[in-house]
């Protein structure tokens, strides 16, 4: 009777070959570039002890002319499943210890698997990207087969479908470029750390090349350049903090489409009201206020996350919960550009929204909404075109939504801000219409503007009539809203609204009509 | 002395100037306020310091990342 003793001390021995990565000399590199290798990011992220590693033997081997091995080179990506605050992910990332993290052949088809095996298990997928795609030096062997045959799936389809299916969180680490980088955006939510590194397209070296610019990977696509260009929602301080912000993010999200978002256990008080909301817009219609202190005071404590703060600025998008059930909260920030719809704003609401419908969060905003941004670049920038995307992401939503009418609604981009069968609340200093009085006086009453004897006086007159006439009672008498609230009635108001509304969300699970795009 | 260029984040026009060259200001005082989109954005200093330059006065008009004013801290 032979055993299969040899088989299995030579199997242990390559799983410890693999572990080594690149090397203590790789190692003590990337330690040194003040980076975390992937096994430390994995173990940093996960619950600890947890990650279930799949492929521990992959590696490029060298065989002498007796089969022997002589050589290992593990495969740079690490990919398996772990446990985060309890439930399980997908989590992958490549290996910058070794080869820079290029990808060795046996590392890409591990990369490729990390989508397939969130998607098969459905469970969210996190990925520590690290890397600068595909070499031009190639990972095949001279003289056999090139590229993929003809009836393989599209590489990337798996990585857009999974998007459809389960959440997906992508952290840059270091220099990510080329098919790297666009992984990192076709994520949910993507966070970059603020010092140690940079998303490019194509580096310095191409760019200087191609265009004969010559700048620095952290002038291309560093934080300080990506803060503000909605690749990456969130920076964060280090690497540590990165795993964190993905850690919250999760825990708002069911794991995958077919599953409810996880209500957690809420000791803030549904019933609590808060003095501040009465006197928070001030009855100057032109002095800003702070939208973000409301959101705060109206959502469970501590639990407001907000995503992109500095992309598209006029409007917020935040995750948090009432009475511990997630939602996703809409918010116009009028101390930019009064809170106007600009193309960014538009396109950041848009994937907002459909991320909230693809997971079945029920959606919350609070609107401030003046219109659509005007003027020579507006119109430029193509907003109209977004704005109206941003309108059909709303309509067609399928998730229960509430509608806070805080202060302005104006225009077409008010639109956005409803979805169908909406729970619409107005507070006292709601103001609405096709335009603004100001702007839209100096329109429609342009001929007795003109014709009068001081035409400045007359317009001042004009909109001092009509400012008058804005009561907040006749859309309560109307029943054009569901009530006029007192604002610091908003939290139990809201709170009331996510009980009627859990009948509907025990329904809503499977896939939406439209699930959102990178 | 460091000098801070302190540059606005909108663009607009300048509304109320509330400090003049050579003023002592502290952190989150209000320095100017600009009118965009016909709101009151009032621009606070982000820490305290003399007023160097003043380089805008009321109703000019201002671009997103133009420096208004230079501090001294």
């Amino acid at each position: 009777m032979g055993s299969w003793d040899s088989e299995v001390e030579e199997l242990k021995r390559r799983e410890n070959l693999a572990r080594v990565q690149g090397g203590k000399a790789g190692i003590a590199k990337q330690h040194a570039r003040g980076r975390l290798t992937i096994r430390e990011r994995i173990d940093a992220f996960l619950d600890p002890g947890s990650f279930q590693e799949h492929g521990k033997a992959t590696a490029i081997p060298d065989y002498d002319a007796n089969d022997e091995l002589i050589g290992f080179v593990p495969a740079n990506y690490v990919v398996g499943l772990g446990m985060v605050a309890g439930r399980r992910v997908a989590v992958g990332g490549e290996d910058f210890t070794l080869k820079g993290g290029s990808p060795n052949s046996a590392g890409l088809r591990k990369s490729v698997y990390a989508e397939h095996m969130a998607v098969n298990y459905r469970v969210p997928l996190v990925r520590m990207l690290e890397g600068g795609g595909g070499s031009v030096k190639g990972t095949g062997r001279r003289g056999g087969t090139v590229g993929e045959p003809i009836h393989t799936e599209p590489r990337f389809k798996i990585i857009c479908d999974a998007m459809g299916q389960v959440p997906v969180a992508s952290a840059a680490l270091g220099a990510v470029a080329g098919f790297p980088a666009g992984r990192l955006v076709a994520s949910h939510f993507a966070v970059m750390t603020r010092h140690t590194s940079q998303v490019l397209i194509g580096g310095p070296a191409l760019v200087e090349r191609a265009l004969g610019v010559r700048m620095t990977k952290e002038e291309l696509g560093g934080a300080q350049v990506h803060a503000s260009s909605g690749i990456v929602d969130n920076i964060a301080e280090d690497e540590y903090d990165a795993f964190a912000q993905i850690r919250c993010f999760l825990s708002y999200l069911p794991s995958n489409i077919w599953q409810r978002a996880p209500r957690v256990g809420n000791e803030d008080a549904p019933g609590r009201t808060e003095e501040e909301l009465l006197s928070i817009v001030p009855r100057d219609s032109n002095a800003p206020f702070d939208m973000r202190r409301i959101v705060e005071l109206v959502m469970d404590r501590d639990s407001v996350f907000e995503m992109g703060a500095l992309y598209g600025p006029s409007q917020i998008c935040a995750l948090a919960r009432l009475n511990g059930q997630p939602v996703g909260v809409l918010a116009n920030d009028c101390t930019v550009y009064a809170g106007a719809m600009t193309a960014e704003a538009a396109q950041k609401y848009r994937r907002f929204v459909e991320t909230c419908d693809m997971f079945h969060l029920p959606v919350v905003n609070f609107v401030d909404q003046p219109g659509f941004m005007i003027g020579p670049e507006a119109e430029r920038n193509g907003t109209i075109r977004y704005g109206m995307a941003a309108v059909a992401a709303a309509v067609q939503a399928s998730v229960p939504w509430a509608s806070i009418q805080v202060h302005k609604g104006f225009g077409v981009a008010t639109a956005a801000h409803y979805g169908s069968d909406a729970y619409v609340l107005a507070w006292p200093s709601v103001e609405s219409g096709a335009l603004p009085v100001e702007g839209g006086v100096a329109v429609a009453f342009h001929r007795e503007i003109a014709a009068a004897e001081d035409p400045e006086a007359k317009r001042n007159e004009l909109e001092n009539q009509l400012k008058d006439a804005r009561s907040p009672f006749p859309r309560a008498e109307s029943f054009a809203v569901n009530e006029l609230i007192d604002p610091r009635e908003t939290r139990p108001a809201l709170c009331d609204w996510i009980e009627w509304i859990q009948p509907k969300l025990e329904d809503l699970t499977g896939p939406v009509t439209f699930p959102i795009r990178p | 002395m460091a000098r801070r260029e302190i540059e606005s984040e909108v663009a607009g026009n300048v509304w109320k100037v509330e400090v003049a060259e050579g003023d002592t200001v502290a952190a989150g005082e209000v320095l100017l306020i600009l009118e965009s989109m016909k709101m009151e954005i009032p621009l606070e200093s982000p820490e305290s310091g003399r007023v160097a330059e003043l380089r805008v006065a009321p109703e000019d008009s201002v671009d997103e990342g133009q420096v208004l004013v230079v501090l001294e801290t």
